[in-house]
């Protein structure tokens, strides 16, 4: 079947309910978007999906066949994905960064949705887990990304 | 009266008596009649071997005979009742703690009457009143894999924990004259080839009713058999709600085409639903074995029982969510919405949607309440574990979240199976911590 990640396309061979995560980290060697629990309910995984953010490790490949795939490689050539590491490094919210590519991804997708999201919003919608504790930098990095949306 | 007339009296009546507690205990210790009595078999022609291995694996016998880690068939399986916990035993080949000294006729009467050599009853948890339809041949072939198709296996038998008197087995007797059938399957006429076969494997080995159809106060499954209205009308057990299996719209098979049938006991899955709770082992060990024929006939026949719309309530259709600012809605969106998707409608055929599933359109919360706490176990369709598996949220969510979200996803996209009371989330979580002194009451299956 063919993928489309990051404006390009892939000709891949899977069976249909192979998840996600494994066709782009193992069959294509994309390494960014990181394995963490393989239940979703971490975020490690993250990637975008037509704008949306989904867990990869739970996304059957055929799903999202045909499909516009944004990973954390290609994340800073979408013009808010790069605002996102953009304030990810003045806050220097990472630590271990194990997490962080799906923070991102995360972050990237709610600001699309909502440009200027409020502290609740912000809270609602970052909930992927971070074994560092990194949730304040993370909020903080929101919180700031939304002022200058706001202050447009 | 007179001393005398009085002795009379009494020796009248005490006769009658007498011989009523005579018949009695000729009647509940008595061994049945087995049409196999003048018949010794003692050679096996390996196809007969492997069409009973095949007829076990329609009445799924390992389900409670065998233990994970133990030899095959070697017993085990506990099942705890309100007067105590008993266990299932070795019907391995071996001749002191197994079957291996029954004769065919002996295997006949404890297969299809329950009653083992010597005149003791079963408990019914041996689900003889299904297996009683099973036809000569079956048991014939059954017989010869229990004999050679199954390896002896030492294990002892586990004593049941029930106390004296309430140990006695001949009021099982009794109980069978009034709830248990004494005849094997009859094709029913006016009906076609297939569906009586349906009808055969539903009914007989397939023991479907011993968890889909509700039981009565004695513990009896209500109907066994399509002439009853309750028979596979859903049923409460072990923790779990058994969904009715008749042609109900929104907790039936109303909604699901004969081929989609199929497929979900060949491959555990289809897009309405993936097997979950007790039904996965049922898939595990049998379903999945299943000819494809076979699949085909219990389609049918299962097709075939009509549904009750006044026990089921106006039919489901799909409604887009709106916004729900219940704390339930922002669970959902970040605990289940990954899988099941914000719009309810799962991935299928491999996560299956949450909209219109049985377990948010029964009353009973049962179902949806266990697998949020306990997640699925694992599927192995065709030897090939599933990819795809509902985690466990026991540790994660408290019983007010939990109660929460499945009171969203239960009341959301058309759903009316209706509120879940967090009391309920709690009960269950006792009943179903490994660590509980309380367990889930395994019930006859």
């Amino acid at each position: 079947m063919e993928l489309r990640i990051n404006q390009k396309a892939y000709q891949v061979e899977a069976d249909a309910d192979t998840p996600l995560l494994w066709v782009i980290r193992d069959d294509l060697g994309m390494t960014g978007t990181k394995y963490g629990c393989g239940l979703a309910q971490c975020g490690a995984c993250s990637v975008l999906v037509d704008g949306n953010v989904v867990r990869a490790c739970v996304t059957p490949v055929a799903a999202v066949a045909g499909r516009e795939i944004t990973t954390i490689e290609a994340i800073e050539a979408d013009d808010v994905g790069k605002r996102v590491v953009a304030a990810w490094v003045e806050h220097q919210v990472a630590q271990c960064g194990y997490c962080q590519s799906g923070q991102v991804m995360a972050a990237t997708a709610l600001l699309k949705h909502t440009p200027a999201p409020t502290p609740a919003q912000i809270d609602a919608a970052m909930v992927n887990l971070c074994r560092c504790g990194t949730y304040n930098a993370i909020h903080t990095a929101m919180d700031d990304l939304a002022k200058q949306e706001r202050a447009l | 009266m007179n001393t005398r007339r009085f002795a009379r009296t009494a020796g009248w009546l005490a006769l009658p008596c007498l011989i009523a507690a005579g018949l009695l205990a000729w009647y509940v210790t008595r061994e049945p009649a087995s049409p196999f009595e003048q018949e010794q078999a003692t050679t096996f022609d390996p196809a007969l071997v492997s069409r009973g291995e095949y007829v076990a694996r329609l009445g799924d016998c390992v389900a409670c005979h065998s233990l994970a880690g133990k030899a095959p068939f070697a017993g085990g399986l506990e099942m705890a009742t309100p007067l105590g916990a008993i266990h299932a035993t070795n019907i391995t080949p071996d001749p002191d703690v197994g079957i291996g000294a029954y004769s065919l006729a002996d295997f006949d009467r404890a297969v299809r009457q329950g009653v083992a050599p010597g005149g003791r009853r079963l408990y019914p948890a041996m689900p003889y009143p299904s297996y009683v339809k099973l036809s000569d041949d079956d048991v014939r072939a059954l017989y010869a894999f229990f004999m050679k198709g199954v390896q002896p296996a030492s294990e002892p038998n586990i004593p049941s924990a029930i106390p004296w008197p309430l140990n006695m087995r001949w009021p099982i007797a009794l109980w069978n004259g009034v709830f248990a059938p004494t005849t094997t399957y009859a094709a029913k006429p006016g009906q076609d080839a297939l569906w009586n076969r349906g009808a055969y494997i539903v009914q007989g080995p397939g023991h479907c009713g011993s968890c889909h159809t509700p039981r009565g106060l004695a513990f009896n499954e209500k109907a066994l058999d399509e002439t009853g209205a309750p028979f596979l009308a859903g049923a409460l057990l072990d923790g779990w709600y058994a969904p009715s299996l008749r042609q109900d719209h929104n907790t039936g098979l109303g909604r699901w085409s004969e081929p989609q049938i199929v497929q979900f006991l060949k491959t555990g899955r289809n897009q309405h639903a993936v097997v979950y709770g007790s039904m996965t082992e049922a898939f595990n060990n049998s379903t999945q074995f299943m000819a494809d024929d076979d699949l085909a006939a219990i389609a049918r026949y299962l097709k075939s029982l009509p549904g009750d719309p006044q026990r089921d309530g106006a039919p489901w259709q799909y409604q887009t969510a709106a916004t729900d600012a219940r704390p339930g809605a922002h669970l959902y969106a970040t605990r289940c919405a990954s899988c099941h998707g914000l719009d309810g409608k799962g991935q299928p055929d491999w996560m299956p949607p949450l909209a219109g599933a049985t377990s948010a359109l029964a009353k009973e919360a049962a179902s949806a309440i266990n697998i949020t706490l306990n997640g699925s176990q694992r599927i192995v369709a065709a030897g090939v574990p599933d990819a795809y598996r509902m985690p466990a949220f026991r540790e994660q969510l408290s019983d007010t979240e939990i109660a929460q979200v499945l009171t969203y996803m239960r009341s959301t996209w058309g759903n009316a199976g209706g509120a879940v009371d967090a009391k309920d989330v709690s009960k269950l979580r006792g009943h179903t911590d490994p660590a509980s002194s309380s367990p889930i009451i395994l019930h006859m299956r």
